[in-house]
């Protein structure tokens, strides 16, 4: 196979970098051999290798529900593209160290809201813009989270531009969904396409559920030394509910729904055939709406009444924390590299996306008269809903969301629209094309901020489009991140390479020898 | 029962559990092969003794002569050939599951196994005879060679389920009788001595503590490959909640008797079958040092402390078990393998 044939036509769209390829079609430096690989396997490989994952996906339960266009609903597999997305050691290394920054701030911010409002009163972040955020917590307010720990688990969205530096787009520290895809995508790699391996070292995901199990342990308050780790899920309707068992499966740990979880006198416990069993750190995969119907909304069934009140005992952790969604608000967003410069005193890392406040008078007029250079999200959205992209909408629509915007400005920031790097994509017949990638990857926060290598890359599957939610017909690659010898990211290696021991042969044995049988087979 | 026929289905219960084991630990090695990347020049890799050489250290196979196969420069190492002398995948993999020469390989065991359940079609259930034939015929169907070289897991995906499936039919079709309690044996014993050699391959050879101290802290890679290598990985889990450390999945795969692949459980599970299938049990020499055996484990695991270091301790078990497994060939077989060394000559 020539490279012509994988690649015909590969076209990399005006504005955007390609991670694979040069301009030219040529590979770059860290994945020549990759691409070689690729080369040699071909289209027909390829295209092989694309029936057995959905086979093997359908086979695990990997899917995802769809609603046909006659509105009947079915199991898709999830789609996971080929070609992987190669991250070099020292492009990690600055995403790293930037995440973690951030991740750091944002925890910072959530525990000032709830106490000493430090950023309110230096002016940075104003009151109102804070307490009118939908996700803001009255509840917990004073509240301090076991260990100053409410950013436990957080999945920040990246994405490179045109230029080829990274920016953050979306800062997600509720219950970010993704982890498993991360770790199934790169089981079924290894699985279905071993050869793209051959000849590189491509730092481990598989600890992440140690990790996790490693900090929910750590902010459990409990001075007994096996805390009880549960996973809570709305139940098997939820749309990420495979992720949740996986979580639980993985660490080995109870997935209970709201029936299972009960508090007496401010104490959680989970019902288990041998009684009430308390519980000591709840890893939560809902919102803060549906927790408590004390609390919160009062038509919650989904909820534990008394949860907060317990929670606010100090006798159970929640990760993440109750509360914590105020620092993910869109509008929040804005002001997170003020955040990184008034708690840390540093500079930011990773830049924001130039991100606008439309409740402003001067930069609302401002940003309606270039309404069709620019991205305008609602801010209270989340899953690319509401996603409105001015180069992409035509007059009519132009029209309809600046009346949207006028009606009701403080409801949407507007964005620079950033071209997303493209990575090669199978879209047929093995064929690749440049499909736009976005990047979360996934930290987690217990003693210190861990971050797994890579992330989920989401990838948009339809040609030119930049909206890579999997609700919206995204899929996803497995992401690598190559080694160099520094093994900071690595498991912890074992013993060095020897010898192994010898044993005694295995034995074989029975009644027919191999003699005997000749003998029988001639007579 | 005829002590041929007892033989055969002992031997059949080692050669299917012996095929599966084994196709566990490739794939296993596989993908600790796969995710570790190319470490050095076609050096095992570090941390993982599970990888292509302690796979076959396990079986105790001959390595085929080094440089035989030549693999020269860096294309072939990129490959994932192994430079000559050092024997990597594409040698291994190949060698283990389908060389019909080797008589370790997985074909060879699920050859012998079929071979052996033609002459006891009488015995075991008709729909038992039917999985294990069309498990053989499975392998011959398609291009075994070409399946390993794109997807080696679905080969030993199906090794796995064909197993499975004999093992489920034999639950529900086969009386509990006397050639059942053989054939269960003949598994039990294989299982206890598969899960000793891979503990003894993955184990540090200097264990400096005695028994399974802090020494044995942290090799989460090779506690991964070995809970990967008998399917254990979420069974521990659920028993342990704990990140699995070296120390801890030594333990759970030696005593832990709610495991049912540990070897202190295949062991009890083997006591039951002699038990049943010996008239006289009481006086069964066997029977007798199984006994102490599981004695000798359960004070162990109770009291948490040995005298000897690990790998010592796992020389010693596997040492009386080949004791057990002579005392078995003496007490049941004896006859029939004299007769055979006869009629082999």
């Amino acid at each position: 196979m020539s490279v012509d044939e994988l690649i015909d036509g590969y076209l990399i769209p005006e504005g955007s970098v390609d991670e694979l390829l040069e301009d030219d079609g040529q590979p770059k430096a860290h994945v020549r051999s990759l691409v070689a690989t690729l080369r040699r396997l071909g289209p027909e490989a390829l295209a092989a290798a694309g029936l057995r994952r959905d086979a093997i996906f359908m086979q695990q339960g990997i899917t995802f529900e769809v609603s046909g266009s006659n509105g009947e609903r079915r199991d898709r597999p999830f789609p996971l593209d080929l070609v992987p997305r190669v991250l070099t050691a020292s492009e990690w290394t600055v995403i790293k160290r930037g995440l973690a920054q951030r991740i750091r701030a944002l925890n910072s911010f959530v525990d000032d809201v709830y106490h000493g409002r430090e950023i309110v009163r230096a002016g940075i972040v104003p009151w109102s813009l804070i307490v009118s955020r939908p996700s803001f917590a009255r509840p917990v307010h004073g509240v301090r989270a076991p260990g100053g720990v409410y950013a436990h688990v957080s999945g920040c969205d990246l994405v490179r531009g045109g230029d080829g530096s990274w920016r953050v787009l979306e800062d997600n520290v509720r219950t970010p969904s993704g982890i498993s895809y991360v770790l199934e995508n790169r089981l079924a790699m290894t699985r279905l396409v071993p050869e793209l391996f051959a000849g590189q070292r491509v730092r481990p995901v598989e600890h992440y559920p140690s990790l996790l199990l490693e900090a929910l342990q750590a902010v459990a308050p409990s001075p007994e030394a096996d805390p009880t780790v549960v996973v809570w899920t709305p139940g098997p309707l939820n749309g990420a509910y495979f992720e949740h068992a996986f979580l639980a499966r993985a660490m080995g740990i109870e997935l209970v729904e709201a029936s299972d979880l009960v508090v007496r006198d401010s104490i959680c416990y989970m019902r288990t055939t041998a009684g009430l069993r308390r519980v000591h750190t709840i890893y939560r995969r809902l919102d803060d709406d549906f927790i408590d119907p004390l609390e919160f909304r009062s038509d919650s069934v989904l909820g534990v009444p008394g949860l907060v009140r317990a929670y606010r005992a100090g006798t159970v952790a929640i990760a993440n924390a109750i509360g914590t969604g105020v620092a993910d608000d869109k509008a929040i967003y804005h002001y997170v590299p003020e955040m990184i410069r008034f708690y840390l005193s540093e500079e930011p890392i990773l830049e924001n996306v130039p991100t606008y406040l439309l409740s402003d008078e001067k930069v609302r007029r401002w940003i309606l008269g270039r309404l069709h250079e620019v991205v305008v999200k609602p801010t209270s959205e989340s899953g690319g809903k509401g996603v409105f992209i001015g180069p992409q909408a035509s007059a009519d629509e132009l029209a309809a969301e600046a009346r949207l915007i006028e009606a009701q400005p403080e409801l949407f920031i507007a964005q620079e629209l950033v071209h997303l790097s493209t990575v090669p994509t199978e879209t047929g017949n093995g064929r690749l094309t440049p499909r736009h990638v976005d990047l979360r990857p996934f930290a987690v926060f217990g003693d210190e901020i861990r971050i797994v290598p890579g992330g989920l890359t989401r990838v948009a599957l339809t040609e030119g489009s930049m909206i890579v939610n999997s609700s919206q017909g995204g899929g996803s690659k497995d992401t690598w991140v190559l080694d160099d010898g520094d093994i900071g990211d690595a498991l912890p290696v074992g013993i060095a390479a020897r010898e192994p021991p010898r044993l005694p042969d295995v034995r074989y044995g029975g009644w027919h020898g191999q003699s005997q049988q000749q003998q029988q087979a001639r007579s | 029962m005829l002590a041929r026929i007892a033989q055969e289905l002992f031997w059949l219960g080692r050669d299917l559990t012996r095929a599966e084991h084994t196709a566990r630990m490739l794939d296993g090695a596989f993908h600790a092969d796969v995710v570790g990347g190319a470490s050095g020049p076609g050096a095992p890799q570090p941390g993982i003794a599970l990888s292509w050489n302690g796979v076959l250290a396990v079986i105790g196979a001959k390595p085929p002569a080094p440089g035989e196969e030549a693999a020269e420069g860096a294309v072939a190492e990129a490959a994932g050939y192994a430079p000559p002398g050092m024997l990597g995948r594409h040698e291994i993999a190949p060698l283990l599951t389908l060389d019909t020469d080797s008589p370790a390989s997985v074909v060879s065991c699920v050859y012998r196994a079929r071979q052996r359940a033609r002459t006891l079609r009488d015995v075991i259930s008709a729909e038992m005879w039917e999985a294990l034939n069309s498990f053989y015929l499975s392998l011959g169907r398609y291009d075994l060679e070409a399946a390993l070289a794109t997807g080696p897991y679905s080969v030993y995906q199906e090794v796995k389920e064909r197993c499975a499936l004999f093992w489920g039919l034999l639950a529900k079709t086969m009386l509990r009788d006397e050639a059942r309690s053989f054939l269960e044996a003949g598994g039990h014993i294989e299982e206890a001595d598969m899960v000793l050699r891979m503990l003894r391959v993955a184990s540090p050879a200097v264990d400096s503590d005695a028994g399974l101290g802090d020494s044995l802290q942290d090799h989460e890679a090779e506690a991964l490959a070995l809970l990967q290598a008998v399917g254990g990985f979420q069974a521990f889990r659920r028993h342990l909640r704990r990140v699995p450390t070296l120390a801890s999945v030594s333990r759970f795969l030696l005593y832990e008797s709610q495991y049912p692949v540990s070897v202190l459980a295949s062991l009890e599970e083997l006591r039951v079958a002699l038990e049943t299938a010996d008239p006289m049990p009481r006086s069964a020499p066997p029977v007798l040092r199984l006994g102490r055996l599981i004695a000798d484990l359960e004070l162990q695991q109770r009291t948490g402390r040995a005298s000897e270091s690990l790998i010592e301790k796992l020389a010693i078990v596997q040492d009386e078990l080949e004791v057990i497994d002579h005392e078995i060939d003496e007490r049941y077989f004896a006859v029939a393998a004299v007769a055979a060394v006869h009629s082999g000559v």
